[in-house]
């Protein structure tokens, strides 16, 4: 994960303070102390936003816990919680668990209408420890403007004061950890729960809450809290669109304060994307008014290519454009391009063409712009000159001009392609700080050396070198009944710093239309090194994209060096894949493999992927590694999040911010970290990808 | 060129010009005093910020002359942008028939169709492409017709909202543009959809808009643009 994090949390702060509307309509529904929709301690039956993002850190105590939830679509939404408990052993000395992850689930059945309220049935913590797990049904109403009532009926540990019976049988023990606790699902004592939201002022809101869940772990059990009351109250601030704070009086004896940072991937900070106006596009003279500037002979003179490709570069570099190739006929140009710095791909698309209105002789009419990603042309999006000239000014210019362009596999570079200013072999290095998140809210600050020399498009050495300065590492050997493949990972941050992170040579190529390769040998992520080959089928407007993957890999010495002899252990592994856009930003793929520690089984993930760049998702790897074997959490599964760094300061970049958070991990289902995977490298120029950013062409 | 000449700031209209003008009903909160801020947030840099600067030194922005803009020699349109804090003055960046193109030192431009606003660039909340009323329509009283924007939202998706629209001549009227009076016919148009409505006015010289309070997009709010030199 890279980071300059520094400016995606000031802007983050920033939108707080800065975004706030005067005021609000209606109630928004708000968030409990563990960040999900609700009151207090308890649900409520509403949903955030479509799409909506918080970050959550509430306290009761010696309990914190921090919250990371998505509203996935209008009705599901997930949340994973890291959570800490002061006092632990309490009762039990010695016993130092100090920690914990979990993830909930829940799902809107009903949304509010006239009559009807909004219900919400929902799963807490249904992998993990079961220290949270609980299972609701709630429903909340608004009556009028200002008030909102919620009643509702609680399992689990929502079952665990005062029930009224167990209505679907009892709950059985807990089964292996880290397994979705099905059976036990809405099984044993029921408890109702309910209460009131009354928004006193636009910004104060008050909250009462009858909360059925009584404790008993950290009352009768660990002794760490004193629950007295079933009654809740709590005071919340609502600070512009983004930001929410909250103090309570909770279970009659305790103090309790929450704080919630609520963002909207859809909504930038900036209300839309920054960066200067493209420049306009030259019209030529009218063929009548100047027949001579039609006169294709120019191709004839020797000097025409260099002095195009100069003046192009010039262009093109005030947007961080690179110029790979150059072709040209006396009516045809094909520009092949990098786009280093912009976003969007269309936008990249959009100034290429402007910069070509602007230096091709009158005679040439059409465009093909092929971006280039890894040296692969990734597509090629051809424009008809008079079509840009004729709509640059002209309503809804956006959709008049997708009708015409044509956007298909990017083909080889024609052989004619010229390279007066030749941008290989081109080098590269930077020395950056470097922010990692390698356990929740254990961060740590470094610093990164990276390289990368283009030999020729498509083959590429690359290296990076990692040292942390700010951070601890709790080097435990790993228990793992697997091969430590990744469960070591804290002895490779200890034993190695710095440490040679990647050193890789790869060649990425386009064998035939519609089919994209790669191979990569060296020193391939931190854990491990080999060989790693990867050929890819997908077609420039199909949601479907298929590929395989074959590695050979030797696990790496922890100290970071050059060795392999450690571990003494080779592998081969391997994924036939499938990728799928299902429209609207949903994101599937399966993996069916062979895993780093030698075990056999699949992922399933699914993403969500906003058009201004944001993603958002979860996975799941189940194989033939036993729930032992694994270690806690049974299999392996999490959620991964980026957000694009533009998204929060509006300016040209790249760059994005995001980490992948599981609840636990183990060795099973671990997948090589190699680079430049081809899917995710050429997708943002297929048409899955350009079409709903399109308007991002004339920007 | 240019480069001083757009750094340089007239003296700030206030809020109530625009509120003034604006008798017509428009889509809440366009004008919130917060989005300026968002403005900072954003780095738009409009030249506003040289005068924030100017003024926690100490130093108040000095009005600039018409004198002074005109020793430059070239066309000079004012835009303030109230949801940015800016008052600038543009120059020309392109000029298609009768649809020029008007640009900041910093590259936010705007684009109008005799002097009708139907582009911006470089806002946030911009206006990515529109329809607009000819200057035959808009001095010819109760004419009526339909206008479209299409902007690019927050979310880099295109929006599209569908307006009709009435225009009304409120009148003649003498206006004064940096030092200099203009006899103009002063209309007001009024936009209507079923989920709000916007306004916008002109100010026109013979045929030739010479103020104007056009509506943007939502969150862009109002803009007013002054031809100030020809």
């Amino acid at each position: 994960m890279l980071l300059p994090s520094r400016h995606l949390l000031a802007s983050l702060v920033c939108t707080t303070v800065l975004c706030s509307a005067p005021a609000y309509a209606e109630m928004t529904p708000s968030l409990n102390l563990s960040g999900g929709t609700g009151l207090i301690d308890m649900p409520s039956g509403e949903a955030q936003s479509d799409g909506a993002f918080t970050f959550s850190v509430g306290s009761v105590g010696p309990i914190t816990r921090t919250t990371l939830s998505f509203q996935i679509s209008e009705r599901l939404s997930a949340s994973y919680h890291f959570q800490t408990w002061r006092d632990w052993d309490n009762v039990i000395p010695g016993d130092d668990k100090i920690s914990d992850k979990s993830l909930d689930l829940r799902f809107l059945i009903v949304k509010e209408g006239e009559v009807l309220p909004a219900v919400t049935i929902g799963i807490n913590d249904f992998t993990g420890e079961y220290a949270y797990s609980a299972e609701y049904i709630a429903a909340t109403k608004s009556l009028g403007e200002r008030i909102k009532v919620t009643a509702g009926l609680g399992w689990g540990r929502f079952g665990s004061y005062d029930s009224i019976g167990s209505p679907f049988g009892d709950r059985p023990e807990n089964g292996v950890i880290g397994r979705p606790n099905v059976d036990q699902w809405f099984r044993g004592e029921a408890a109702p729960f309910g209460g009131v939201e009354v928004k006193v002022t636009d910004t104060w809101t008050f909250k009462g809450e009858y909360s059925s869940d009584t404790y008993t772990l950290e009352d009768d059990e660990r002794g760490i809290i004193d629950r007295a009351r079933p009654f809740n109250f709590g005071l919340e601030y609502q600070k512009g669109p983004n930001a929410r704070y909250g103090l309570y009086y909770v279970h009659g004896t305790e103090i309790g304060f929450a704080l919630h940072l609520i963002l909207d991937p859809k909504n930038r900070a900036t209300g839309g994307v920054m960066g200067a106006a493209p420049m306009a596009v030259k019209s030529r003279p009218s063929r009548a008014a100047d027949p001579e500037a039609y006169d294709g002979e120019w191709v004839t003179q020797p000097d025409a290519g260099p002095l195009l490709q100069k003046n192009l570069d010039k262009r093109l570099a005030v947007d961080g454009i690179v110029i790979d190739s150059l072709s040209y006929t006396a009516t045809t140009v094909q520009i092949r391009i990098r786009n280093t710095r912009i976003d969007a791909g269309s936008q990249a698309i959009g100034r290429t063409a402007r910069a070509l209105s602007h230096l091709m002789p009158a005679s040439v009419e059409v465009f093909e712009i092929v971006p280039v990603v890894n040296g692969m042309g990734a597509s090629k999006v051809t424009i008809r000159r008079s079509d840009l000239e004729e709509l640059e000014y002209v309503a809804d210019n956006t959709t008049l001009l997708r009708e015409r362009v044509t956007i298909t596999d990017a083909g080889q570079a024609p052989a004619t392609a010229i390279a007066e200013t030749d941008p290989y072999p081109d080098f590269w290095w930077g020395l950056k700080p470097a922010f990692r998140l390698p356990q929740p809210l254990q961060p740590e600050v470094g610093l990164r050396l990276s390289a990368n020399y283009s030999i020729r498009p498509g083959l590429v050495i690359k290296g990076s070198v990692y040292g942390r300065l700010v951070g601890d590492v709790d080097s435990v050997a790993s228990g793992s009944l697997l091969q430590p493949v990744r469960s070591d990972g804290a002895r490779y941050s200890d034993n190695g710093n710095p440490a040679l992170e990647e050193l890789t040579l790869a060649w990425y190529a386009r064998p035939a239309a519609d089919i994209y390769s790669r191979f990569t040998v060296g020193y391939l992520e931190r854990m491990h090194a080999g060989v790693s080959g990867e050929l890819l089928w997908k077609r420039v407007d199909n949601p479907l994209g298929l590929g395989v993957e074959l590695n050979y890999t030797y696990q790496r010495d922890t100290d970071g060096v050059f060795g392999v002899d450690e571990y003494d252990y080779d592998v081969v592994t391997g994924h036939v894949s499938a990728y799928y856009d299902f429209g609207n930003g949903y994101l599937g793929q399966i993996d069916v493999g062979r895993y780093l520690a030698g075990d056999f089984g699949a992922t399933v993930s699914l993403d969500r992927i906003f058009v201004n760049g944001w993603r958002i998702g979860a996975f799941a790897t189940v194989t033939d590694a036993t729930a032992e074997e694994f270690g806690e959490g049974a299999f392996d599964k999490g959620v991964r999040f980026s957000v694009p760094l533009n998204w929060a300061v509006g300016n040209q970049t790249k760059q994005t911010f995001g980490t992948t958070l599981r609840p636990s991990g183990g060795d099973g289902g671990a997948r090589l970290n190699v680079d430049g995977r081809l899917y995710d490298s050429i997708r943002d120029y297929h048409t899955e990808a350009l079409d709903p950013e399109w308007g991002r062409v004339w920007r | 060129m240019g480069q001083g000449l757009a750094l340089k700031i007239l003296s700030r209209l206030s809020a109530a010009v625009i509120a003034c003008a604006l008798v017509v009903g428009c889509d809440k909160a366009q004008l919130s005093p917060m989005m300026a801020t968002v403005g900072t947030l954003a780095q738009a840099s409009l030249v506003q910020f040289k005068e924030k600067r100017a003024q926690s030194a100490g130093v108040a922005a000095k009005p600039v002359s018409r004198a002074e803009i005109e020793a430059y020699g070239i066309p000079i349109l004012r835009a303030v942008v109230e949801f940015r804090g800016a008052d600038v003055l543009l120059t020309l960046a392109d000029t298609k028939g009768s649809v020029q193109t008007w640009t900041t030192t910093d590259g936010t431009t705007f684009t109008l169709r005799d002097g009708v606003l139907i582009q911006t660039r470089g806002l946030g909340p911009d206006v990515l492409s529109a329809d607009a009323p000819t200057v035959g329509q808009l001095l010819q009283n109760g004419a009526t017709y339909q206008r479209r924007y299409f902007f690019l939202g927050a979310d880099d998706q295109v929006s599209r909202r569908t307006y009709d629209c009435t225009v009304t001549v409120v009148g003649r009227e003498t206006i004064t543009v940096v030092e200099r009076n203009h006899s103009v016919t002063h209309v007001k148009e009024a936009c209507t959809r079923p989920q709000g409505s916007i306004g916008s006015e002109y100010w026109i010289e013979g045929n030739k808009i010479r103020r104007s309070v056009q509506s943007t997009s939502g969150l862009a709010g109002l803009i007013l643009f002054e031809r100030v030199v020809d």
